[in-house]
């Protein structure tokens, strides 16, 4: 396998070639919706991803939004922005030939990442166990809703199921209303974000110690460990966090309505200075009394503050008050629909979006980028997510040195 | 044993709050040894040594105190980077240039150093220097305006997400780049936007919107991608108790329908189908929370676990710390802290096979590590570091 060369997105000045962090990294990835983002991260880095779907795809591609809005295998966005530059192979491990060839790949093989039920691998003869003696040095990590072990580690789970037990959605929505779930498939994003960062201190470790490592990431878990203030003020101050809407728990910001949107704020910080501004515009009511001044009083009063506050923000745009806020160092935010996203002058000048080129994506499509770029060195999203056994030619015969004729006997046979 | 992956990887940690601290925690419960830069003058509010909040992000971590105001106080920082791997900041931009301490500056002492600058909005563009924390990042991010009942009430997350997510970044860059380090000998500066990581997670509704060009507005609970119906959160008996029930093919709605004692309502044709379900969803909703809330939630999750359908009891924090499947994964840890006694804390969800989570060290206190860093590491005399004291350089 030659060094693959990648990273032609729009970051920086130049459009120039660069190789990622990870370009030596080999992986295999097995994994559906929850664990595809976990190899996205390590692929979008430089490393060598080939995706091992089921023959005609796997399950996360009938996951929409579709491009045109109809389910569609080879159209699913999530399924694109989940699997940039990946490589796609089919092969069923449900079958004898199939596995032997898996067993070959996993000889060659630095990572795997996988998100079938628990156990699941172990009675095909796939399980961490058996991988590890073909490859003593393989790392493994296994993305389930509870994880491997437990008392519930055969429990269904989805998003929906991980943010409920892993106590995102007890703490979010308004009082008056059922609790709300976090928008996206979260669960799935942080623990992914776990399990690359496990992938890459097992890779820290088998350079020291030469050995192999079974990660074991749960969804549950991973969303509990995003849960910031909540096991904190439970543990010690035995307080139980509720949803209170918009308003944070520390009262600290608070959503108000504009003339066209939406103005997050602070309405207790920076008192004197907030104030001069509204009585400049003649709308600060009683709030230049001294009693104002003490901030006990203030979240005591907290509703009379957004009151006077909600007046005003009233008469400005979103825009206007973020910009304005800004320069008097008010950590101020407008809440921005996904278009406003797309158009934040912000990301365009730090050519945070990138294109993705190939005859099977649509041109106008701009996908999220990396979050951060590397001084001399980066790699972009830019090739696309692959399509169903894309690279099953390359891959096997390449990598493995089968011929046409094998290539088609397995392909009839149903093995790939 | 955890402790062994990253020993001898030394970081120099100038964070604050959450996203950095998040970051080098993680990296600390590996082996790292990470280095808190604090100042007496800054060591309040969220970097109060004794807050419990510190005591969460901090562990295993060591303490120094060096007020970067001292012109003396950049040759120790110089010094301690040209001993170390990773140095990580999260001030605004230009704080560790007008200290001295841009990557260029660093490089001089340390040719391969590895510097991660987070902040909110990264290191350039027009918005470089704007203050942001947590729930505004994700406001500007777009994950505000969708977890929301509808767009005419924006409501958002109780927490702040995108600290830990942005947290994680850091650590799986710093990680990146180590291990290229480790092939190739080169260092690294890495400008990572707190803003952007917030964007990463609405990655498929963006491009449904560049690609559809359809309007994305907020849906609640609904399923937004996959069909699913009933799907959502529903009332259960007691008070304020919900579940969340998915549902996604004809499977799982026979199992639930057995799970409720087949209803004659929910044999009615309006039903029938995914596609039926979807159409009447909110008299569908209607139907089931009129069974959940005779029920309690862990009753209900209970049952339709058992018959394979997919379904979840919303637990708050009481719920997580009693949680049985947690504690029998140990998930919860206890550390003893000096002035704290014994504290509860979650542990690392990165499990590792054959490995102990632990031992852990409590968060420091501040300057605790003085001696050790500037005596030890440095080679100070004790004289040097009693007068650095005195004069406020130390402290």
């Amino acid at each position: 396998m030659s060094e693959r060369v990648i990273g032609v997105g729009d970051k920086g000045s130049a459009k120039r070639e660069k190789k990622g962090l990870l370009t030596e990294i080999r992986v295999l990835d097995l994994s559906d919706e929850k664990g595809s983002f976990c190899s996205k991260l390590l692929a979008d880095m430089g490393a060598y991803v080939i995706k091992v779907e089921k023959p005609g795809g796997n399950s996360s591609r009938m996951i929409g939004p579709f491009w045109g809005g109809s389910p569609h295998p080879e159209r699913s966005l999530s399924f694109f922005y989940n699997n940039t530059n990946k490589f796609g192979i089919t092969l069923n491990l449900e079958c004898d030939a199939g596995r032997e060839l898996l067993a070959q790949l996993i000889s060659k093989t630095d990572v795997v990442v996988e998100s079938f039920p628990p156990g699941y691998l172990d009675t095909l003869g796939l399980g961490f166990d058996a991988l590890s003696e073909i490859n003593p040095r393989l790392i493994m990590a296994s993305i389930t809703g509870f994880g491997q072990t437990g008392p519930r580690k055969d429990f269904k789970s989805c998003d929906l199921v991980a943010s409920a037990f892993g106590g995102q959605i007890a703490i979010s929505g308004s009082p008056s209303l059922p609790p709300i779930k976090p928008f996206g498939e979260q669960s799935y994003f942080a623990a992914s974000l776990f399990a690359a960062v496990g992938i890459l201190l097992a890779l820290q470790g088998r350079a020291r110690n030469g050995k192999s490592e079974h990660i074991d990431i749960s969804l549950q878990e991973a969303a509990i460990s995003t849960l910031d203030h909540v096991m904190i003020r439970y543990f010690h101050e035995h307080v139980i966090t509720k949803r209170q809407g918009n308003r944070h728990w520390n009262d600290f910001f608070s959503i108000l309505p504009c003339k066209d949107g939406f103005i997050h704020l602070t309405p207790f910080q920076y008192w004197e200075t907030l104030v001069e501004w509204l009585d400049s515009e003649g709308m600060a009511r009683d709030l230049h009394e001294e009693k104002w001044r003490d901030e006990g009083y203030r979240i005591e009063h907290a509703d009379h503050v957004i009151e006077v506050l909600q007046e005003w923000t009233m008469t400005h745009t979103a825009h206007e008050l973020f910009e304005l806020g800004q320069l008097m160092r008010f950590p101020w935010a407008p809440i921005h629909s996904p278009e406003e996203v797309l158009a934040s002058p912000q990301l365009k000048s730090r050519g945070f979006f990138v294109h993705c080129e190939g005859p099977e994506v649509p041109s106008m499509l701009k996908y999220p980028g990396l979050p951060y770029t590397f001084g001399t060195l980066f790699s972009s999203p830019c090739k696309p997510a692959p399509l169903i056994g894309e690279d099953n030619a390359n891959v096997y015969q390449r990598e493995l040195g089968l011929q046409d004729e094998d290539l088609a006997s397995l392909s009839s046979a149903g093995v790939i | 044993m955890d402790r062994d992956i990253l020993y001898g990887i030394r970081i120099v940690d100038f964070t604050r709050v959450l996203a950095g601290p998040y970051a080098t925690r993680i990296l600390g419960d590996f082996g790292a040894e990470i280095i808190k830069v604090q100042s007496k003058k800054g060591a309040s509010g969220a970097e109060d040594n004794s807050e419990a909040s510190f005591t969460t992000w901090n562990r295993n971590k060591l303490s120094i105190t060096l007020d970067m105001s001292y012109p003396e106080a950049r040759e120790f920082a110089l010094k301690l980077t040209a001993i170390s791997d990773v140095i990580i900041e999260n001030f605004s931009p230009r704080v560790m240039s007008n200290w001295g301490l841009s990557y260029e500056e660093l490089r001089e002492v340390r040719e391969d150093v590895i510097m991660v600058s987070m902040s909110g909005m990264g290191q350039t563009g027009p918005w470089k220097d704007f203050v942001a924390f947590g729930p505004t990042i994700q406001s500007l991010g777009g994950i505000t305006f969708l977890t929301s009942y509808d767009k005419g009430s924006p409501i958002g997350l109780g927490y702040s997400y995108v600290d830990t997510i942005a947290g994680l970044y850091c650590a799986f860059a710093v990680l990146a780049a180590l291990e290229y380090r480790d092939k190739t000998g080169l260092g690294q500066f890495i400008d990572l936007s707190e803003y952007e990581a917030a964007c990463t997670l609405i990655g498929p509704a963006l491009l449904d919107l560049t690609v559809n060009q359809r309007e994305i507005t907020p849906q609640g609970n609904k399923s937004y991608y996959i069909p699913a119906a009933p799907y959502g959160c529903y009332q259960c008996l007691g008070d304020d108790r919900w579940c969340v029930i998915a549902v996604f093919n004809e499977v799982e709605w026979n199992n639930l329908r057995d799970v409720m004692g087949d209803p004659p309502w929910a044999r009615e044709d309006k039903f029938s189908t995914m596609s039926n379900r979807k159409m009447h969803e909110s008299e569908l909703d209607g139907y089931i929370e009129k069974w959940t809330i005779k029920h309690t939630a862990e009753e209900i999750v209970q049952r339709l676990q058992e018959a394979h359908v997919s379904s979840g009891v919303v637990q708050d924090a009481e719920d997580l710390a009693n949680d049985p499947h947690l504690l029998a994964r140990d998930f919860f840890g206890e550390i003893k802290h000096p002035l704290l006694g014994t504290i509860k804390t979650d542990t690392c969800p990165i499990t590792l096979k054959d490995s102990g989570k632990g031992p852990w060290k409590a968060s420091p206190l501040l300057g605790e590590d003085n001696y050790y860093v500037y005596g030890e590491l440095l080679g100070l005399s004790e004289d040097t570091i009693r007068s650095c004291m005195s004069k406020g350089i130390i402290a």
